[in-house]
């Protein structure tokens, strides 16, 4: 009547096996992976979750199993008591006990914390569809700015202050830790600690609009003391070669209205801090990869990679200056 | 209102159990889980995250006390009405007479003062764990 | 008194040719029309077939929408669809199948099948669900019809401010008006159907042998009275802001997007469970009938079924844990959505037990049935899982939440549906539907399911957010995604096989026999193919399951030995009975077919419509029209004097034809509307105080409020008018007609001058509701509390063209009583926006 039907996430699905090794090898094919931890939380949670899977596993081929015996008339003379058991066994007392149990278990996980001023804040500002990151370590007297790449160091807890500009976005890492919603007015506080460096990938989480799918960003996680050198680097004005051709069609084509770079233009901040992009991993917020060539297709025509985008395309630029510009910025480190 | 309107509006809601009293123990439930959702929420919004829990889980603790007192005298006065049906000697209540159908509902309500029950307590846990309102 | 007696001994039972005169009148009263007036219908066995194959129609087109993610999904960085029109069709894809396809099923088969189940013929309000029906269908194909010009809303089917109140175009609007427009027929249809479980049961149906189906329907019933209305507020605030620009969700100007996502989710949650009962129940009724024994644990279902229609109530911010509430919060509701895993637990394992108990037949319903169970008992332990806070901070939003609700409304909702459908359609049609392609439809539905939605689990584990219209092909999602989207073609063609099945020419289809399934409810009483008066007689119920424990009950069922088994008069009748113990209390008579709901139900949707585009003469106009013609049908169609006062209806017993007040079906229906109403208005109190909490200072000290003077002089002047209206039904009980409309008229008066002093209260003070959300919250609850008094005045003047016209007498009094019950929740309104706007300010 009613074949095996495959465990409920278990499995099933040719990445499992992997995920499954991941776990226990520490490494994964998922940068963006809830099962291949690279934080404190997101360990917990993932150890949460494989329990809870196969808790939830024993329990459906139980409940299942039953059902289908009885179906079947396996059950032979069943008394009259039977089915009271199985209620008040099976339906009450049962899920009572284990739910109760598993409901004490998950509030232990709560965020339970209080601020600390001696610890590293980064502020993340969403907007559409990109981020603006604020870096503000306890010792250090100048905020560090910069977009759409965020920095941290290894076992070391770091607290986000998240905002938004225009609309709800949701800030989540899924190697390092859970989401946490940015809310227009409103400020949340996420606390989370890397526990492994590598370079990882975080997503918008909460449907923002056209291009909600293209909101991005890379994560790179450092042991602490290179966390600190890369910190130190970004106080300091990038290397802006001053007779680079790029530079000077940077500034006539109007970017710096929007685009911020340190030491050249302070005046735009409509659009990402572009002030060491040279440095970072993506462009466009985690959608594609940092390469000249990428730099000015972005250029070229943002709205074919990001639909939707607020910056206007520079096709009516010839492709010899944009070229220019693309080298100019991949130079900024 | 006349006295044969009173009757007519009585045999309408039934005597003995009837319908809003076997809501009665669910009620208290949701009573309880909005005074303690309630009370932390402006609580937490009006004191900041910083803030210690302590007075929350005064009120989630009181609240349940009196939940869980009010659940038992509820309790106790069902169990006295409560029985085995009176035609199959269980809780089938499958007879057609009032005095049955006034069993079963009090039977109902005797089950869902235990299950309002339960929800009362797992809503408490939360104030046993947590200490701040982060 | 000689024909009752002769009805007492029953003798004209036993002649064939008085059955068969019998049966002609009851056909020519119960006719229905054909040609273009068929669509004039009011029965429930028209509306109820027409809402099914409706709903079925937006489920088909929001199931195409459904193929069209998964095609755009299959592959990474697909560009099948652009990123605007992906978003336009996952937005309608969830909001058809939730609000045109989920719940109005609900509703078309509780219409359908309710009657028979309770043995009777009609619905108390056969107008109603027919007008819920129109609603239904015009709205339905407004919302749908938009994708086609590009117009669709893409905000998501949750419609998050401010994304949606800072999109243009009017995509937001068309959601909001409506769906606004469909709730109107939710609501009208819950009306319909808790009166109809609770006053038209048959005699002897005491509460504790209502069948199972009926209990499910009642706590539905009334969970979509409290579940709907904060929706309908927030519908309200959210259409005065995109329309008027009233800041509440825009928190530069004091709004908070959060405001919405609670009104919304006090709604949503409750929604899924008001989803997944009633399709429950109809394996509650399945079940017994395939296992050959009653249901083993009544008493059980009605608890659980109690118990999580409450605990729903308690879990709406399990959809907001990831929005940064307080940790503590978070816990109560983490708490409750574990707690209501107890009382599901509780039904599946009753269904259990009495699998286990019986002999079970194997039946294509019952495969249905078998697949619903192991698919729900999975998504109920991913529930379980989700409850977890912790956890769903990282599945929250991830594609784990797309299985997982998948698995709860696929296992909750359409398996048991289709084993329903299965189930009833040779009641409802008189053809048994094909066991061959039920067995190949439920394997490719089942299997398909799984293919497409297990995968998802882990597709959402390993980071695939949800609502994304592509995604990178270096991430380890593209073969998971692959793979789902295969199942869902899967599905697609076991759906198109059932569809095939219950839609083919039924020429050589098997003819279904009297009750084909040999169960023991008193449904499969009808004859098949089914007769358009439905039940033969109104049966005396003395057991749950009348057909197994009594051998002479088809037989006197037959011979029309119960109640009405005759149509004396030429009118359609059914029995009006006590609530509890099922006494009888009337013999009704309900509406024939009529143009006049769905004329109704055309000006109505004017008023969205043109809302929509903000065409404000014609929505006005539309209104107009609406009032008219609701007018029109009170006064021709109800309050009816009947030609005596009772009449026999067999069994030896005589019933009233006229009744009003609390025994009566409109006195309940008024009662259980302005629940609803109630709730709604608290939803809007809930605003005020929502912004009280979230600022430091609420109001705020630099705006000036309405004050206190002109809110007490209108609530003194409403309440005068409550009084009033309270003491004109008693002075007209007691015949004294001056009196009487002296006092109406004056409660008219009363009435309007308090609108003027609500109104002056922040006219006077100058509040511009678009300049922060304090004056724009207050002006909500003047304009609610003023619409509603303006509502109460057109009743009061009602009351007293009735009583001029000899309509309202002191015998026939059911308009005052029903007018008074409004004053009465009219009354609470008053204070509390009263004393909210005006006392408030005073303390805080």
């Amino acid at each position: 009547m009613h074949d095996t039907k495959p465990e409920i996430t278990i499995s099933f699905g040719p990445c499992l096996p992997i995920a499954a090794m991941g776990l226990l090898l520490s490494g994964c094919v998922g940068r963006q992976s809830a099962l291949a931890p690279a934080g404190h939380d997101a360990e917990q949670i993932s150890n949460l979750f494989w329990v809870m899977t196969a808790g939830a596993s024993i329990i459906w081929a139980l409940v299942l199993g039953t059902a289908l015996a009885a179906t079947l008339g396996l059950f032979k003379n069943p008394t009259r008591l039977t089915p009271n058991i199985l209620i008040v066994g099976g339906g009450v007392v049962f899920p009572t006990v284990i739910l109760g149990i598993l409901l004490i278990f998950g509030l232990r996980l709560l965020p339970n914390w209080q601020s600390e001023p001696d610890r590293l804040q980064i502020h993340v500002h969403g907007e559409q569809w990109w981020w603006r990151v604020v870096y503000r370590a306890p010792d250090q007297i100048e905020p560090v700015i910069s977009a759409n790449e965020i920095h941290l160091p290894a076992g070391q807890a770091v607290e986000f202050v998240l905002t938004s500009a225009d609309v709800i976005h949701s800030f989540w890492i899924p190697s390092i830790g859970g989401k946490l919603d940015m809310i227009p007015g409103r400020t949340t506080r996420l606390l989370l600690e890397a526990t492994r460096p590598g370079v990882y990938r975080g997503v918008c989480a909460e449907y923002c609009g056209t291009s909600h799918a293209k909101m991005a960003f890379a994560v790179v996680v450092h042991e602490p003391k290179d966390f600190n050198a890369w910190l130190e680097d970004r106080t300091s004005d990038p290397n802006i070669g001053t007779d680079d051709p790029g530079r000077k069609i940077f500034l006539s084509s109007g970017c710096a209205a929007c685009h911020r770079i340190r030491g050249l233009t302070e005046i735009g901040s409509v659009g990402p801090d572009l002030s060491h992009i040279g440095s970072r991993r993506t462009i466009g917020a985690g959608i594609a990869e940092n390469t000249p060539k990428n730099l000015a297709r972005w250029i070229t025509d943002p709205a074919h990679m990001k639909p939707a985008v607020q910056m206007p395309a520079y096709r009516a630029l010839p492709p010899e200056d944009i070229a220019a510009i693309a080298r100019f910025l991949s130079n900024l480190n | 209102m006349t006295n044969h309107l009173q009757k007519e509006v009585k045999r309408e809601t039934g005597e003995g159990t009837d319908l809003w009293r076997v809501i009665l123990a669910p009620t208290i439930w949701a009573v309880h889980f909005l005074v303690c959702y309630v009370g932390a929420a402006i609580y937490c919004e009006k004191a900041g995250r910083m803030a210690d829990l302590l007075p929350v889980r005064l009120i989630v603790g009181t609240a349940t006390f009196i939940a869980l007192a009010g659940l038992a005298a509820v309790f106790i006065s069902l169990w006295k009405v409560r029985g085995l049906s009176s035609v199959n000697d269980d809780y089938n209540y499958a007879g057609n007479t009032p005095e049955e159908r006034h069993r079963f509902l009090s039977h109902v309500a005797l089950m869902l003062c235990v299950l309002s029950g339960v929800a009362i307590l797992y809503a408490a846990f939360p104030a046993l764990v947590l200490e701040v309102c982060r | 008194m000689k024909n009752e007696m002769a009805h007492r001994h029953g003798p004209d039972q036993d002649d064939p040719r008085i059955r068969a005169a019998q049966e002609a009148r009851l056909s020519k009263a119960w006719e229905t029309h054909g040609g273009w007036r068929y669509w004039s219908s009011v029965n429930n066995s028209e509306v109820g077939i027409w809402y099914i194959v409706t709903a079925f129609g937006f489920m088909l087109f929001a199931g195409v929408l459904g193929l069209l993610i998964r095609t755009q999904l299959a592959v990474p960085d697909n560009e099948f669809l652009s990123a605007e029109t992906y978003n336009q069709v996952f937005t309608l894809h969830g909001t058809a199948m939730m609000f045109l396809f989920a719940v109005p099923i609900f509703e078309a088969v509780a219409i359908l099948i309710l009657p028979a189940l309770l043995g009777t013929r009609d619905l108390p309000f056969p107008r109603l669900s027919a007008f819920g029906y129109w609603c239904f269908l015009i709205g339905g194909i407004f919302v749908c019809g938009s994708i086609f010009f590009n117009a669709a809303p893409s905000g998501g089917w949750f419609m998050y401010p401010p994304l949606t109140t800072k999109q243009g175009g009017i995509g937001a609007d068309i959601w909001l008006l409506g769906l606004s427009f469909i709730e109107v027929a939710s609501i009208a249809a819950a009306v319909e159907l808790i009166v109809g479980v609770l006053k038209c049961r048959p005699p002897g149906m005491h509460i504790n042998l209502t069948p199972l189906y009926g209990w499910y329907v009642l706590i539905v019933g009334g969970m979509i009275l409290f579940a709907f209305p904060p929706l309908i507020a927030g519908d309200f605030l959210f259409e005065m802001e995109r329309a008027f620009d009233w800041p509440f969700f825009d928190p530069e100007r004091g709004g908070d997007p959060l405001l919405w996502q609670h009104l919304f989710w006090i709604f949503g949650h409750p929604e899924v469970y008001i989803i997944f009962l009633p399709s429950i129940a109809l394996l509650a009724m399945i079940v017994p009938t395939f296992a050959g024994r009653p249901i083993a644990g009544y008493s059980w279902i009605v608890l659980s079924a109690l118990g999580t229609g409450f605990l729903s109530f308690g879990l709406w911010v399990h959809h907001m844990f990831a929005t940064g509430l307080p940790s503590i919060s978070l816990g109560f509701f983490s708490a409750a959505s574990e707690a209501v895993a107890i009382p599901t637990g509780i039904q599946i394992f009753v269904f259990i037990a009495t699998l286990m108990l019986g002999k079970v037949v194997r039946s294509v319903p019952m495969l249905f049935a078998l697949g619903a169970l192991a698919i729900f008992v999975a998504g109920g332990l991913t529930g379980v899982m989700v409850a977890v806070a912790p956890f769903d901070f990282q599945a929250h939003d991830s594609y784990f939440i797309v299985a997982h609700l998948h698995y709860t409304l696929f296992g909750g909702m359409l398996f048991p549906l289709v084993a329903g459908i299965y189930y009833y359609y040779p009641l409802m049609t008189g053809y048994m539907m094909s066991r061959r392609l039920g067995v190949w439809a439920f394997w490719l539905m089942f299997a398909g399911f799984n293919i497409c939605f297990l995968p998802m689990h882990l597709t959402g584990m390993l980071g695939m957010p949800r609502r994304v219209f592509t995604y990178p092909e270096d991430l380890g999602w593209n073969t998971l995604n692959l793979v789902s989207t295969i199942g869902a073609f899967v599905f697609a063609a076991g759906f198109l096989v059932f569809v095939f099945d219950a839609l083919r020419p039924k020429s050589h289809a098997e003819k279904a026999s009297r009750n084909p399934w040999k169960a023991g409810t008193v449904e499969w009483a009808l004859e098949l193919p089914p007769r358009s008066w439905g039940a033969r007689t109104i049966p005396h119920i003395e057991s749950r399951y009348p057909a197994w424990d009594d051998h002479s009950f088809m037989r006197r069922y037959d011979e029309g030995r119960f109640y009405l088994p005759d149509a004396e008069e030429g009118r359609r009748e059914a029995l009006v009975t006590s609530v509890l113990d099922a006494q009888p209390v009337q013999c009704m008579r309900v509406a024939g077919p009529t143009w006049i709901t769905l004329a109704t139900a055309l000006c109505l949707a004017g008023v969205f419509i043109f809302a929509t585009y903000h065409w404000w003469t014609a929505t006005f106009i539309s209104g107009l029209l609406t009032l008219c013609s609701i007018v029109y049908w009170l006064w021709t169609g109800t309050g009816e004097h009947p030609e005596k006062d009772e009449k026999a209806i067999g069994m030896g017993m005589t019933a009233q034809l006229y009744i009003s007040g609390p025994r009566a079906t409109g006195w309940w229906a008024m009662f259980i509307t302005m629940t609803g109403d109630l709730t709604a208005f608290l939803g809007l109190i809930f605003g005020y105080f929502f912004f009280w909490t979230v600022h430091d200072q609420f109001p705020p000290p630099d705006i000036d409020g309405p004050g206190w003077t002109w809110p007490l002089a209108a609530g003194l002047l409403l309440c005068g008018s409550w009084v009033l209206t309270y003491g004109a039904r008693l002075w007209n009980a007691r015949g004294d007609m001056l009196l009487f409309r002296m006092a109406l008229l004056a409660a008219v008066l009363l009435a309007l001058a308090g609108i003027g002093a609500l109104v002056m209260g922040p006219l006077a003070h100058r509040m511009d509701p678009t300049a922060h959300a304090y004056p724009a919250i207050v002006w909500a609850l003047v304009l609610w509390t003023g619409a509603h008094a303006a509502a109460g005045v057109i009743m009061q003047l009602y009351c007293l063209a009735a009583s001029f016209a000899g309509r309202l007498t002191p015998k026939y009094d059911t308009d005052i009583w029903n007018v008074a019950l409004y004053w009465h929740f009219m009354a609470f309104t008053v204070f509390a926006t009263t004393l909210v706007i005006g006392g408030f300010p005073l303390v805080s």
